[in-house]
């Protein structure tokens, strides 16, 4: 047995050998591939967010891969599961750093990422943030943090515009979940609807993990407003909006982006329609997203999250600036990401401003149709509400 | 004046699911002085076996009421089995040892419940099928759906049930003298594993019986919707008085209403703080809580 595993051994350096010699008629196997953490929760209550973004990410890779890879190499996809949770994202970052990836590009939850990317600074490997969405994670001054999609700040007052212009609401709720993400994005909302004369009648936070909010949509209720604004994520959404329902409030009811997904049409059911959700387009409503869409469809048998196209585009951003860096040390990286300029992602051109956040971001908000997400309206470059439907 | 009445009727449908689940807690600490960390998770079990049963059976042509009868009767018998298993196999072994030996193996079998739902199901959140509709009445401007009612009573009416079934049957009457005294309840005669055996086969019934009708009445199911509901439920056991049945559903009730008011009229940021206060409360001023077991004879 011994002797014949040597022979193999043998058989294959010869192989090998006569391979290099010959010119190499086998290229791409011998390169060693490009590592990419992906970081996401992939177990807890947001573990299906976290892996439509591993799976979008897996889908980039695989096409750059079939194209010849990143100078010459293949790109190797190491996902990790922060679970929502800073302690795990620390070790998910940890171990990120351990299994020897060049840069990363994912995240969900911004109270996950805030402390992924700290532990990423300590060595200066770029971190490119596909759907956390708090502004502090690129005000930190670091030059290693990058975001194809926009910020909470940005996400806030286009919330208050819609509210006040397009509702026309004198009297707003904002209701939060105490998280990283969700209290930033209340914040926001909460400074820009004062500005446009929008009476903020309630602004506190829920319990998350609880399952009925009743008591706290009828204290809401009681005091009238026109909206109510759940800045949190789509478990407690999708509870909330059919509580409401079930109680027959009168207000219109409205979610952030963390909102935006299946399993809150799922909880709601029919109660959903007629509900508005601010976020950056999703991908089906994304006209250069259509093959990505098919694509991703075929691959992994549904369609992909609300912020797989936006992990999608960060690892082409990232796989177009280590091929320009010519390198994979962590400073030519961050120094070909930072001049980044008009990249055709599918969620449209991205340039990366000082601060590496994207120089345009785009919102919409999506309406509930049929128990079906749906364009609903946007602001068009004059600034005025217009209607998508 | 309206929403106080709103308040008091969303703070009783939330504490009837706690009051079901502390049963179990109270129960099984009244009889072999265990507080049963794995209860809250046979509570998430119970929704899950409902839940494949209902999705199961929403392929074939069953009429609804059927099918929903076949699911509560499946998760029912099953969780009550798994109840017993647990006890076979986690506690029965370890009822000599120290107390805190089994204390650390209920915590054991919690964690191997919620990591086996999670390795079968998905981390991801299930869907009930939306059966119950939101119709309701409204009396003096306080909405009362049909489903919350119906939840209720049947929360009481099992409630009742087991009443009946510690105070007026056979096994009730051995069930309450293991609690007094077990090496004088064998000396009488009584089979004690085999009680013990049916305390847990009760007390996971009627959790198992609120995580389905958790999963009807909010429809989003998780392998985790244990924890949250099982800290709680014990402590409603502990506000009552552990031990105590009268005193589970009390407290059960008690802390569904603490948990309304506290949102309705302070925050529902604080809805914990608010719960836990009156606990540590209560157990200052009373430490054998609410309906203080009574030394010679607890359940």
């Amino acid at each position: 047995m011994r002797l014949n595993g040597m022979r193999g051994v043998c058989g294959l350096a010869a192989l090998a050998v006569a391979a290099v010699l010959a010119g190499g008629p086998f290229p791409a196997p011998a390169a060693e591939p490009i590592k990419v953490g992906v970081p996401g929760p992939l177990s807890g209550p947001y573990a299906n967010a976290g892996i439509d973004i591993v799976n979008a990410a897996k889908l980039a890779a695989d096409q750059i891969n079939a194209k010849g890879g990143v100078l010459g190499r293949p790109l190797e996809i190491v996902a990790e599961d922060d679970a929502c949770d800073p302690q795990t994202a620390v070790q998910a970052a940890q171990k990120m750093i351990d299994s020897g990836v060049v840069a990363v590009a994912g995240g969900y939850c911004s109270g996950a990422a805030l402390p992924e990317l700290s532990t990423l600074h300590r060595r200066n490997i770029p971190y490119i943030l596909d759907a956390s969405t708090n502004p502090r994670l690129t005000e930190l001054g670091y030059k290693d943090v990058f975001r194809t999609i926009g910020r909470d700040d940005e996400q806030g007052p286009f919330a208050a515009s819609f509210i006040a212009n397009a509702l026309h609401a004198k009297r707003a709720a904002v209701v939060n979940d105490n998280t990283t993400y969700a209290k930033g994005l209340a914040d926001a909302t909460v400074a820009a609807l004062k500005k446009l004369g929008v009476d903020v009648v309630y602004n506190n936070a829920i319990t998350p993990g609880q399952l009925d909010y009743s008591p706290v949509l009828t204290r809401i209720a009681s005091l009238n407003p026109d909206v109510i604004y759940f800045t949190g994520y789509f478990a407690e959404g999708g509870l909330m909006v059919k509580e409401a329902r079930e109680l027959h409030l009168k207000p219109v009811f409205m979610g952030g982006d963390g909102n935006n997904d299946p399993t809150l049409l799922k909880t709601a059911g029919s109660a959903a329609n007629g509900m508005f959700i601010t976020c950056a387009p999703l991908p089906q409503f994304l006209s250069g997203a259509k093959t990505f869409v098919d694509d991703y469809t075929k691959q992994f048998g549904h369609g992909p999250g609300p912020y797989s196209a936006y992990e999608y585009d960060a690892i082409g951003v990232l796989a177009s600036a280590i091929e320009r860096a010519k390198a994979t040390t962590p400073d030519a990286i961050n120094a070909a990401l930072a001049e980044t300029k008009d990249y055709p992602g599918i969620t449209g051109d991205i340039t990366f401003n000082a601060k590496g956040d994207r120089a345009v971001a785009v919102y919409i908000v999506v309406t509930v149709k049929n128990d079906e997400f749906a364009p609903y309206m946007q602001l068009n470059a004059a600034g005025q509400w217009v209607s998508m439907q | 004046m309206q929403a106080f009445f709103q308040f008091t009727v969303e703070g009783l449908t939330i504490g009837g699911f706690y009051a079901l689940v502390a049963l179990g807690y109270t129960m099984v600490y009244g009889i072999i002085r265990l507080i049963n960390f794995a209860h809250g998770d046979v509570f998430m079990v119970g929704a899950f076996i409902g839940w494949t049963v209902l999705v199961t059976l929403a392929g074939t042509h069953l009429p609804i009421v059927l099918a929903l009868f076949v699911a509560l009767a499946t998760s029912l018998f099953f969780s009550g089995a798994l109840g017993v298993v647990i006890d076979r196999v986690a506690y029965q072994p370890l009822l000599a040892a120290p107390r805190l030996s089994i204390l650390i193996t209920a915590l054991g079998v919690s964690l191997a419940l919620e990591n086996g739902v999670l390795l079968i199901y998905g981390p991801g959140f299930l869907t009930y099928p939306h059966l119950l509709g939101t119709a309701g009445f409204t009396i003096g401007g306080v909405q009362i759906s049909y489903a919350q009612t119906t939840m209720f009573v049947i929360s009481l009416a099992l409630m009742f049930a087991l009443y009946l079934f510690v105070h007026r049957t056979f096994i009730g009457t051995a069930m309450r003298a293991l609690a007094v005294d077990q090496d004088a309840a064998r000396l009488m005669g009584i089979d004690v594993e085999r009680i013990i055996q049916i305390t847990f086969f009760v007390g996971s019934f009627l959790a198992a019986a609120a995580g389905m009708m958790e999963g009807l009445y909010y429809t989003q199911i998780n392998f985790y919707m244990g924890f949250l509901l099982g800290l709680r439920a014990f402590t409603a056991a502990v506000l009552g008085g552990i031990g105590n049945i009268p005193g589970a559903m009390a407290g059960g009730l008690l802390i569904g209403l603490l948990e309304s008011y506290g949102a309705g009229y302070i925050s529902s940021r604080w809805t914990d703080v608010f719960v836990f206060l009156v606990l540590i409360g209560v157990l200052v001023v009373k430490p054998t809580g609410l309906f203080g077991e009574r030394v010679v004879e607890r359940m």
